[in-house]
């Protein structure tokens, strides 16, 4: 197992179940989620020196979690490890902007190496009716296109990279192939996109050792409100009279002033 | 003023003696009803909304978002719509119902005369299970189409409420639809 030391530098980091903050200050924070995708690896979890995750195992996730803002060290070590002590299999060390919503993803890269990669997760407002849908290829496996119902939206998706896409809310039987084709070598297998809400999919595993697998996170409460409510007259015409109001008390007045001079004019000719 | 005299146009309500009866009993034909015992079952999609004062009847469908991000209202002006990401009655936020008021070819929606309603008229929304569940009108308002506050209208969180919406207003004919909207607020009885 590579022993792997990065320095994410101004991106962010990692990592959970820290001792609760000072309740006095109004602490900034970040949110973090946290993706186990090295197969056949249990590990604990380490964040500035403490334990966060105790055998946090592979093909799963851990969050929201709070962190307070700043620089964090994050270690993963072998579950087997009594303390977080000796040499890690994974650590890393970045910065957690106040307000940042990320994802840290434990991963082997495209040639199968261990690696730690953060990706900021989109959690915007969605438009109405819509769902967001993020997959990130985090697997030792070329290029990939996803499939939905059987028909690629996303073409050519490398390690480590990931493609957001909005699409209308409900279930979607999803696969991933190889890159131009449709064989799929993970799925299919419906998501639940639900409306208002960002799903963000990871692509992990190791496609030569068989162990590809899809985690999701889910993050809901992103909805907007419909722009209007269009509720008048479909055909475009109401059912009452064609002549507006307006004009038809002005037609009556002509009337009555026509009404009136006719008068005068045969008042005028019989006296 | 032109809006005046076009309502000035619009039938006059029913007479006394075609209203139906105030609550706690109020039946309508088609199966709207609420008793004085009345407990409404687990929250459910409606299927029927009625407003016993105005003698107003109507099917309700779930209804979603059309193509320029608007809810879908119905096409039959007789249906009335209900808006399905929003909060089902009876769960916490605004449930939304919307219907078209009026049309020259299909003739007066459902909520032809919902701008007629006052504060303190039931309103009945009926699901699936058969009972009804009770509302009151809070207050009614007409809100040019342009400043319609949907985010609040449409809130998910907060005090359960029923929103109802249609048009109203003067009717614009070189655009082809009604200047504003007329809003309903309704909360549980």
């Amino acid at each position: 197992m590579r022993r792997l030391t990065l320095a994410l530098g101004g991106v962010l980091a990692t990592v959970a179940a820290l001792a609760a903050a000072p309740a006095a200050q109004a602490q900034e924070t970040g949110t973090v989620y946290v993706v186990h995708g090295i197969p056949n690896t249990p590990v604990d979890v380490y964040v500035d020196g403490q334990r966060a995750i105790d055998d946090f195992a592979p093909g799963s996730s851990q969050g929201p979690l709070d962190l307070p803002s700043g620089s964090h060290q994050v270690a993963l070590f072998a579950a087997d490890a009594s303390d977080g002590s000796g040499s890690p299999v994974l650590s890393a060390n970045a910065d957690l902007p106040a307000g940042a919503n990320v994802t840290l993803v434990a991963h082997l890269s495209e040639s199968g190496q261990p690696t730690i990669t953060p990706f900021v997760n989109d959690v915007s407002a969605v438009p109405a009716g819509k769902a967001r849908l993020v997959v990130r290829h985090t697997a030792a496996a070329p290029a990939v296109d996803v499939l939905a119902g059987g028909s690629p939206v996303i073409s050519g998706l490398t390690n480590p990279n990931e493609k957001a896409l909005e699409v209308p809310a409900g279930t979607v039987p999803a696969a991933v192939a190889a890159a131009g084709t449709t064989e799929p070598v993970i799925g299919p297998a419906n998501l639940d996109l639900k409306e208002g809400t960002a799903t963000f999919v990871h692509a992990i595993g190791s496609l030569q050792d068989k162990t590809l697998n899809l985690v999701p996170i889910t993050v809901s409460n992103l909805h907007s409100a419909p722009s209007g409510v269009p509720s008048g007259a479909p055909s475009g015409a109401p059912s009452d009279p064609a002549v507006p109001g307006w004009l038809l008390v002005t037609a009556i007045a002509g009337l009555l002033v026509v009404g009136v001079s006719a008068r005068r004019i045969r008042a005028g000719a019989g006296s | 003023m032109p809006g005046a005299v076009w309502l000035a146009q619009r039938p006059p309500p029913l007479p006394a003696a075609v209203a139906v009866a105030p609550a706690p009993v109020a039946v309508s034909a088609s199966g709207v009803a609420a008793t004085s015992a009345a407990t409404p079952d687990e929250p459910a999609a409606p299927i029927r909304i009625g407003l016993p004062t105005l003698g107003t009847d109507a099917p309700v469908v779930p209804v979603g978002v059309d193509e320029r991000g608007e809810m879908a209202v119905p096409d039959d002006v007789r249906t009335v719509g209900w808006y399905r990401f929003g909060p089902v009655p009876g769960t916490a936020g605004s449930s939304v119902l919307a219907g078209h008021v009026d049309d020259r070819i299909q003739g007066r929606g459902a909520f032809y005369r919902l701008v007629e309603l006052a504060p303190g008229d039931p309103v009945l929304v009926g699901s699936a299970g058969g009972s009804a569940r009770r509302y009151l009108v809070v207050d009614v308002e007409r809100v040019d189409k342009t400043r319609l506050p949907t985010a609040q209208l449409f809130a998910r969180d907060g005090p359960p409420l029923l929103t109802l919406i249609t048009c109203g207003g003067e009717f614009d004919r070189a655009a082809g639809h009604f200047r504003d909207n007329v809003v309903v607020h309704a909360r549980p009885a």
